[in-house]
């Protein structure tokens, strides 16, 4: 568990969940299942040049990110987000597979946070 | 394990606190402010849009409080909010903004554009049931506002012991008919209508048989005039009719139907059974050009044929002469 921190912070997640961990775990699934989506959509948008969609999907990933408490990954869909409000999507190859990889890892993390609970 | 959206109603065991829609294009933010607030006792319209959310604000009994997302596509919640404020109409819609955080620029605009309360993304449960539920504390405080203000202007209108609009009311509708007919051209019809020997009913039954007598009374007058006449009660057992459209005939033809209703059975006080009878005072006029109906006028006029009405024998209709021209009793 130690491991995790880096990548989100579960406590900071769990409290704003009031500390309800079925919730916690409802809410990882359910991202689980989202964020292949949602990965796909942003390559997809930044491989069609459409700032616009970059924008609005770097923007719904922040959110989620940040209620985990995913920092690095927050930051990343930031950069994502504002290269797409910039309308210079120049640099956001580079960015987008850094947020992939921050992903992939916190998918991992979580995957393995809930066997370890099972 | 599969994604399972969360039921849109409370569960049954908890009291329902109220409908909201909550806007969010987000799927997981969606899924967890869906649940949480189901699991509070709301019950959800949930939409992925801004235009979805516009579309479910349109029904009738569309949810009075709304959580809208900053950033959606189609119509964001700020474009949203300014949208429900401007169409505004009856009840307040109470609504709550989702923003980003580093954007609290993003929360003046929202604010300016009507958001009651905003909530900042990566949000508390907690901060999130205590908004919603201040929100909906709102909404209750204001329902029974309403109530109260719709209960106020009945009364304020209304006469306490019949029902019947009250003499500042009844006047104001002659005030406001008379204007009517004087645009339109349309003959006005006025009936003052007073209870033959409602002193001796007083004297021989008590106030309260007397009481009884005025809300039988008014309730039969109800049923003689056209329904949309308007019938006020101008003082003890007075009563001001005030008909619009109605030509000197109508009148006439109402005033006796007015009569024998009231007339035709005594009226049942409970101990006994009291035979009541009403004079009627007409007038019927007709504009000729602006200022020419003055409701002062009309009124005396009607309250003079009353006059005659008791002078000829009292359980009878008396019309004056048609007004016209100016105020002035004419042909």
């Amino acid at each position: 568990m130690v491991a995790n921190h880096q990548v989100w912070q579960r406590a900071e997640a769990l409290e704003r969940l009031g500390g309800d961990e079925d919730l916690l775990r409802e809410l990882c699934q359910i991202f689980l299942e989202e964020s292949p989506k949602l990965l796909l959509t942003l390559r997809q948008a930044a491989l069609a040049g459409d700032a616009e969609a970059v924008m609005r999907a770097a923007h719904s990933f922040k959110g989620e990110l940040s209620y985990l408490g995913a920092e690095e990954a927050t930051h990343a869909a930031r950069v994502l987000e504002n290269m797409g409000h910039e309308k210079d999507l120049s640099g956001a190859d580079a960015t987008l597979v850094s947020l992939e990889r921050q992903v992939t890892e916190l998918c991992l993390s979580m995957k393995s946070a809930r066997g370890s609970r099972q | 394990m599969s994604q399972t959206p969360p039921p849109n109603e409370a569960p049954v065991s908890s009291p329902c606190r109220g409908n909201i829609l909550l806007a969010e294009d987000d799927p997981i933010y969606r899924w967890l402010l869906q649940s949480q607030l189901v699991k509070w006792g709301y019950r959800v319209v949930a939409v992925k849009n801004g235009l979805e959310a516009w579309e479910a604000l349109q029904a009738a009994d569309a949810p009075q409080m709304a959580i809208l997302d900053w950033i959606m596509p189609g119509l964001d919640g700020v474009e949203l909010c300014r949208r429900i404020r401007a169409t505004e109409q009856g009840a307040y819609r109470y609504v709550l903004l989702l923003t980003a955080k580093h954007h609290k620029e993003d929360v003046v605009a929202g604010l300016d554009a009507g958001a009651d309360d905003y909530l900042t993304k990566p949000f508390n449960v907690d901060e999130l049931r205590a908004r919603v539920h201040a929100g909906s504390r709102i909404l209750e405080l204001q329902a029974a506002l309403i109530k109260t203000q719709g209960a106020l202007q009945f009364e304020a209108a209304h006469d306490r012991l019949t029902g019947l609009w009250n003499r500042g009311a009844i006047v104001d509708l002659l005030q406001r008919e008379a204007l009517r007919s004087m645009r339109s051209g349309q003959p006005l019809g006025v009936i003052v209508a007073d209870l033959d020997h409602f002193k001796q009913i007083n004297d021989s039954y008590g106030h309260l048989a007397g009481d009884a007598v005025l809300c039988e009374v008014s309730r039969r007058l109800i049923e003689a005039v056209r329904s949309y006449d308007y019938v006020g009660r101008y003082g003890g057992e007075e009563f001001l009719i005030v008909l619009e459209e109605c030509a000197a005939a109508d009148l006439n033809a109402t005033a006796e139907r007015v009569r024998h209703h009231i007339a035709e059975c005594p009226v049942d006080i409970g101990t006994v059974q009291v035979s009541v009878t009403i004079s009627l005072g007409l007038v019927c006029a007709i504009a000729d050009g602006p200022d020419s109906l003055v409701p002062e006028d009309l009124v005396r006029a009607a309250d003079s044929a009353l006059y005659c009405a008791k002078a000829n024998g009292r359980n009878r209709a008396e019309t004056a002469p048609i007004m016209s021209q100016a105020g002035r009793v004419g042909a």
